[in-house]
């Protein structure tokens, strides 16, 4: 593909609801699935004489993203009312934070699709401005001449995360959510559920000819709820934009909306005074100041980065690419592995191997559809039913490095351990699979099968050089011993008899 | 247009549709006030700290699920209602 004359930068604001109970200023339960407006209280609605009160575990989600990204977690924050006036705000004002958010800065690595699937792509820092802790709005639906207004979803704690203007394509953008939301899954800060509007995201696009230094005018589309439309609607825009500054037009600044349906962007009706939010401090919420200890305390819950737990696997550990890069997309997962080559640490790719292929496609198998936000590549899995526990498979890579049953064996006994939950040496032993190697009793079957007349043209083939006519003779022998003897041991004492 | 303001716009924000005479008159009255700032800018006072208020992480609440009020008060309370859902005239900035 040459490279365009057009330069498009790419800001996100993503809005993620975090994992909490309650709301984020009012003790009303939230949750998915519930009926219209089940989840209100009089907090929630805003009516007279209540008053909000933060949700500690919603600080402390926040301030644990921050320290997942890097970010400087400040001294204090604040909240202020944004004013407007739209029926899914109960109170024409939105709580959320303006000057004082609760994380500054931030860093998130993200990787972009390599050549081809074995191999890793081109790793880039993606700067955060800051991230802000606000509440979640109602739900409208519009019904004929009428809307309808749940506020079940209205307070819920919702983290904006907003990044600098760093990303340049639409792969890009997809890859920093990716990455962000392994993040925030990881350390339990959020679901990320896009099925259930867990995760939004806004687009700031725009576009400059390469070299140029000033940014373009740029464009907001918001309330993308999906990762693939958050890909196409920046690939549809920055189109747009090259076309109309092509064809001799200017950009116009403005807010736009998504049609994932026909995949195409329109211009949002404005509202052009909607902008003007006369931002002021909460007077109901006082500034709120973060104890240094609580971050400390919090700095210890912050996973090992995805990245960096890569990174390790493959330099420290051998790991191939693709088998790190299934593994670090699931933590359970790689926790997991991660006990199994504790307890056998002689073949930590022998085990990583048998986790991204075997456990992973059976656990894929037995447990239900995955989740709705998985890409094909990753299927979420329940590690928690599993039958296997660590130690047992790093039992079964042992005794198949050991040479005590063969790899076709093991692949017979996995099986079963995922079935029944048994220990390796115990299926080996009560299926009687235990690999031949008697050499006396192996070495008088060589010696029948070598008599047979039928085997006696390749003998003397393999005596006149043909090395690979040996291999003629180890089939029957593996067939009279019905396939328990150890295929060195025969390959050894072939050698042997023949020599 | 007065000084640091424009009422049209401010009459907009507000939802308010001023006759001629009453913008002519509130732009007056508003220009008063925002005169009467200028004169408590110019006291002179002690350098304060600009946060009136800070709390300790101890005044935050507990994420413990308390009381909803049920669908039937918060409909009860709403000027109309359809299949527990608060009704609204029309509002769209979809598509259309």
């Amino acid at each position: 593909m040459s490279e365009s004359p057009w330069e498009i930068v790419i800001g996100l604001e993503v809005h993620v609801q975090l994992r909490t109970r309650t709301k984020v200023f009012a003790s009303a339960p939230w949750g998915f699935g519930e009926e219209p407006n089940e989840q209100v209280d009089p907090v929630v609605l805003g009516l007279p004489g209540t008053l909000p009160v933060v949700n500690r575990v919603a600080v402390e989600q926040a301030i644990l993203f921050g320290l997942v990204v890097e970010a400087t977690i400040p001294e204090r924050c604040a909240w202020d009312r944004k004013n407007y006036f739209y029926p899914d705000n109960p109170k024409n004002y939105q709580l959320t934070q303006k000057d004082f958010p609760v994380t500054l800065g931030g860093q998130v690595e993200i990787e972009l699709p390599g050549p081809s699937r074995n191999v890793m792509g081109e790793h880039k820092m993606i700067r955060l401005h800051h991230a802000h802790l606000e509440e979640d709005v109602g739900k409208l639906s519009h019904s004929g001449s009428g809307s309808l207004v749940d506020y079940n979803r209205a307070g819920v704690p919702l983290l904006e995360i907003v990044t600098e203007p760093d990303l340049r394509s639409a792969a890009e953008a997809a890859a920093f959510l990716n990455a962000l939301v392994t993040m925030l899954t990881q350390a339990g800060v959020a679901d990320c559920d896009m099925e259930k509007g867990q995760l939004r995201c806004d687009a700031n696009v725009s576009v400059r000819r390469r070299g140029d230094t000033q940014l373009g005018t740029r464009t907001e589309t918001k309330n993308l709820n999906s990762i693939s439309g958050v890909r196409d609607c920046i690939q549809y825009e920055a189109a747009r934009q090259i076309r109309e500054l092509e064809e001799g037009r200017k950009i116009t600044q403005e807010t736009r909306g998504w049609n994932a349906v026909n995949a195409r962007g329109y211009v949002l009706r404005d509202k052009e005074d909607a902008h003007d939010y006369r931002y002021f401090p909460d007077p109901d919420i006082p500034t709120l100041k973060i104890a240094r200890a609580t971050v400390e305390r919090l700095q210890k819950l912050v996973p090992e980065r995805p990245f960096h737990r890569q990174r390790r696997y493959m330099e420290k550990l051998g790991l191939p690419y693709t088998v790190t890069s299934v593994l670090i997309a699931d933590k359970a997962l790689a926790d997991w592995f991660e006990a199994a080559a504790a307890a056998y640490p002689q073949n930590p790719s022998g085990i990583a191997n048998w986790v991204a292929n075997d456990l992973l496609r059976d656990l894929s198998a037995a447990t239900s559809a995955p989740d709705a936000f998985s890409e094909p590549s990753v299927a979420k899995v329940s590690l928690v039913d599993c039958r296997i526990k660590p130690a047992q498979l790093a039992g079964l890579v042992k005794i198949t490095d050991e040479g005590v049953i063969s790899k076709q064996q093991a692949k017979e006994v996995f099986a079963e351990m995922f079935r029944t939950g048994q220990d390796a040496g115990e299926i080996v032993n009560a299926k009687g699979l235990r690999q031949n190697s008697d050499a006396g009793e192996l070495e008088k079957i060589i010696q029948e099968v070598i008599a047979d007349p039928a085997v006696a043209k390749s003998i003397a083939e393999y005596r006149a050089g043909n090395e690979k006519a040996i291999n003629a003779l180890k089939g029957p022998i593996m067939k009279r011993t019905q396939g328990k003897a150890n295929p060195a041991m025969i390959d050894q004492l072939l050698r042997k008899h023949l020599g | 247009m007065a000084k640091g303001f424009d009422i049209d716009h401010l009459a907009k924000l507000a939802r308010l549709q001023l006759s001629a005479e009453e913008k002519a008159l509130y732009s007056n009255q508003l220009s008063q006030v925002l005169t009467y700032f200028e004169t408590l800018a110019r006291a002179d006072l002690p350098p304060a700290a600009n946060v009136a208020q800070v709390i300790e992480e101890s005044a935050l609440r507990a994420d413990i699920p308390g009381q909803s009020l049920g669908v039937e008060a918060v409909t009860k309370i709403a000027p109309a209602s359809r299949d527990g859902q608060i009704s609204v005239p029309r509002v769209v900035d979809d598509e259309s």
